[in-house]
């Protein structure tokens, strides 16, 4: 063992009481009495995610959302939690299944309960409207993607570049975009797309390479100014950390379905000092939408928030349907602060039924 | 310079501001030519995007309600000549609810009283709900960024802005930051430096009988960069004495108190692996982020530090390079409520744990027990007291109507009361009038030169 695995490991020997003695002494009212799960399906899309509803001893309820996991224990989950106080959200180890609903379901209640928005809650609003763009419906929110297109053989030449560079020219002066290479492209590709548009501007190039690839990484922020963006598929909060100390990362992008507001907010506390903005990854439902707002009104260094709006009508009704009122509406390009108190949302209960995952 | 001096002094600025003539106020151009360009042009005078006003327009229609009245610093002088008067700042509000806070800083009390007066606009007026809002406001509008005056100052606010929250949303602060871990309390450890090994073996009893598990203490003398063998041999053997006399079953940490350079710490340091203690605090003075990590490189003993470290901008090397194990932030100084957490949260990246450093007053001391029990890497919250009761803890007492800062079988008990969990009265700190500023010990080598203490 190492000198330093073993000072932790007596470390650790000192928290055991303390994490041992976690239980509850007595009834409260915000005790967790009752954990319902709902896998939901959007019609068209096919995108999956999964909605927890928390209530309490006092009657309180509260929603929360996170990704569509087949390996998640909802037994697990509740063996844990019920009983336990709701307001405890810092408590949730990361390990827990559904641990981003669970975190953003037990802020729902918190503010409930404080009849305080969820930002209130945890120190905001620090602004007074968010940020917002859009894919893969657009249309309301000032922001292009342009996704890669797909490369047809690993290490394209100045063809692929310049296909690249035509989208980019498609893209009006005026209008800010994003590239977003999907984590498709080598890191040899990667680096020679982010020098084409250098001068474009991007707002960012999200996922240029994999993000595991440091050397690649250190290369093309060492060659090109254009800023990068990473999160996808990142649960540990070390990655951004690894990051963050080589100046790899321009764009800390959390996903809300996996960290939940607070693992989001630890990971933008992690980013501040190193000047970095933070614009969390979303890729689910409605309620995580309401939660990313309440995460951008509580911390200083956001910059912007994805909604994955879905182009199909039949699914933006479905979203409008299973949760009101609808947050997800451009006021200008921003989403607006609810002053309701929890994350200001009602989920419609009877209607989850239609849209259930098998 | 004598009062009197300082008053004729003004009054012979003013004869002369009066013969001579001075330039009107439009001729004067302070601006630096770095007017900010906001989105659609220069701001209006007050509150919108754009230079000058207070920000707090932007949020009109998102007001809790709540609003600051009134900011009243405090210095409060616990023996006339003490180099610690307690700093503490009262914010009033609309709704006729108070917040406190405490922003002490040893040795330099006034300043830090200034400063948190030059911070007065930030706050009269301010939605207290905002809390990190307001303190972005007050870090980065400082322009020069946050030191231990400034970072105390606003420490002081912070939590009196929290208190507040709390009030508002009527809750504990603990369980507005997500907590607790554990509800039976907050794990803490008094202070045993300069007991004799008899005086050890009575504490070992008492901490028994009191569920007390850790203890604090430091190691004598003072340190030349280089030191000879018996000067080395002493301070081995005076840590020796802490685990003979304590025992094998009490958490012992020993604070070097950046007595000793990281030469001669590195050598106390590995003599001493055998006595499993819990850490060994400051081994080397806090600016030199490699000096620090070269004694925690050598040592198996956990390696603490950070109590003079303001913001997570101040923590960053440290915690990035994951070489120490401990940082004993303080929340008077780290940028309070706001701060500490921030610190948590980061070091906690690197499964670097937090014991926060009190050597204060009582606020700060209250303060930091929510956020200790809403932290995943929390090991244990200094005081420095003593395991018995002194005339301090009596008086902290008769502020509070309960026994501040004291544990109850080994550990700190969570109030469930909202805000900070206290009520505290103006009159009862009026038989502490502030004393001034007096220095922390200055002491010098016997050659007369000067020496870490």
């Amino acid at each position: 063992m190492s000198q330093i695995a073993h000072r932790r490991a007596r470390l650790r020997m000192n928290f055991a009481p303390q994490a041992a003695a976690a239980a509850a002494p007595r009834p409260a009212a915000l005790d967790i009495t009752e954990i319902r799960h709902f896998a939901l399906r959007e019609p068209v899309s096919g995108t999956r995610y999964s909605l927890l509803k928390v209530t309490t001893r006092s009657g309180l309820t509260g929603w929360g959302e996170c990704g569509f996991d087949t390996n998640a224990d909802f037994n697990a989950l509740q063996s844990e939690w019920m009983g336990k106080p709701a307001n405890t959200y810092a408590t949730i180890p990361p390990s827990t299944p559904f641990r981003a609903a669970l975190d953003i379901a037990m802020l729902d209640i918190l503010g409930k309960a404080a009849n305080a928005p969820v930002y209130r809650v945890l120190g905001g609003p620090t602004r007074n409207k968010v940020r917002a763009w859009s894919s893969p419906y657009s249309q309301e929110f000032p922001v292009t993607v342009i996704d890669v297109p797909r490369p047809l053989s690993r290490n394209q030449g100045k063809a692929y570049e310049n296909r690249i560079l035509e989208l980019v020219n498609a893209v009006p002066a005026d209008r800010d975009f994003v590239l977003a290479g999907n984590g498709l492209l080598t890191p040899g590709d990667a680096a020679s797309v982010a020098f084409t548009v250098e001068a474009k501007h991007p707002l960012w190039f999200d996922e240029p390479c994999s993000h595991s690839n440091l050397e690649a990484l250190r290369k093309i922020s060492g060659e090109v100014v254009t800023p990068l963006g990473f999160g996808a598929g990142i649960d540990d909060p070390g990655v951004f950390q690894g990051l963050l100390r080589e100046g790899l990362i321009d764009v800390v992008r959390p996903d809300i379905a996996i960290f939940g507001i607070t693992g989001a907010r630890r990971v933008a506390a992690l980013a501040e000092p190193y000047y970095v903005a933070v614009a969390p990854r979303h890729n689910g439902g409605p309620v995580a939408t309401a939660a990313s707002i309440h995460l951008a009104a509580s911390i200083p260094n956001f910059f912007i928030q994805h909604v994955p709006i879905p182009t199909s009508e039949q699914d933006r009704a479905m979203r409008r349907e299973i949760v009101s009122p609808s947050l997800e509406k451009s006021s200008g390009g921003f989403l607006e602060l609810t002053k309701t108190p929890g994350l200001g949302i009602t989920v419609n209960e009877a209607a989850l039924e239609k849209y259930r995952a098998s | 310079m004598r009062r009197r001096n300082f008053l004729a002094l003004g009054a012979a600025s003013a004869a002369l501001a009066g013969t001579k003539k001075r330039p009107s106020i439009e001729a004067v151009d302070e601006s630096c030519g770095c007017e900010l360009q906001a989105p659609g042009g220069r701001g209006p005078g007050r509150g919108g995007p754009g230079r000058g006003g207070n920000g707090m327009q932007a949020f009109a229609d998102l007001q809790s309600g709540l609003k600051v009245t009134n900011m009243k610093v405090f210095g409060v002088s616990m023996s006339p000549n003490s180099d610690r008067p307690y700093v503490f700042v009262k914010l009033e509000t609309n709704q006729g609810l108070v917040g406190w806070g405490e922003g002490t800083l040893e040795g330099k009390a006034s300043a830090t009283m200034a400063c948190m007066n030059d911070f007065r606009d930030f706050v009269v007026g301010a939605d207290p709900l905002q809390v990190e809002h307001i303190w972005q406001d007050m870090y980065v509008h400082s322009f020069y960024r946050a030191g231990p005056v400034m970072g105390s100052a606003i420490s002081g606010i912070d939590q009196a802005l929290w208190d507040l929250r709390g009030k508002f949303l009527g809750m504990p602060v603990y369980k507005l930051l997500g907590g607790p871990y554990d509800p039976r309390g907050v794990r803490g450890y008094y202070h045993v430096d300069g007991a004799t090994a008899e005086q050890l073996v009575e504490i070992r009893q008492t901490a028994k009988e009191l569920g007390v598990t850790c203890v604090k203490g430091g190691i004598p003398g003072y340190y030349e960069w280089i030191e000879r063998r018996p000067k080395i041999d002493q301070a081995i053997k005076s840590i020796q004495l802490y685990r003979e006399s304590l025992g094998p079953d009490i958490d012992i940490a020993v604070d070097f108190h950046a007595k000793t350079s990281p030469s001669v710490a590195s050598i106390i340091v590995k003599e001493v692996e055998p006595l499993n203690l819990l850490f060994i605090e400051e081994p080397c003075p806090p600016e030199n982020v490699q000096a620090m990590a070269k004694i925690a490189r050598r040592s198996t003993t956990p390696i603490a530090t950070g109590e003079r470290l303001v913001t997570s901008y101040g923590t960053r090397e440290l915690i990035e390079m994951g070489v120490i194990d401990i940082l004993q932030t303080d929340i008077n100084h780290v940028g309070g409520i706001t701060g500490l957490w921030k610190v948590a949260a980061t070091a906690d990246v690197s499964g670097i744990s937090m014991a926060p450093h009190s050597c204060e007053g009582p606020i700060g001391g209250l303060a930091a027990l929510h956020v200790d029990s809403a932290m995943p890497n929390f090991v244990v919250q200094e005081i420095c007291g003593q395991i018995r009761p002194n005339a301090n803890d009596k008086i902290w007492e008769e502020w509070f109507g309960f026994p501040a800062m004291r544990m109850v079988d080994g550990r700190f008990p969570l109030s469930e009361k909202p805000g900070l969990g206290f009520e505290l009265s103006e009159a009862s700190l009026e038989k502490f009038p502030f004393g001034g500023s007096r220095p922390m010990a200055r002491v010098f080598s016997d050659d007369g030169s000067v020496v870490e203490w």
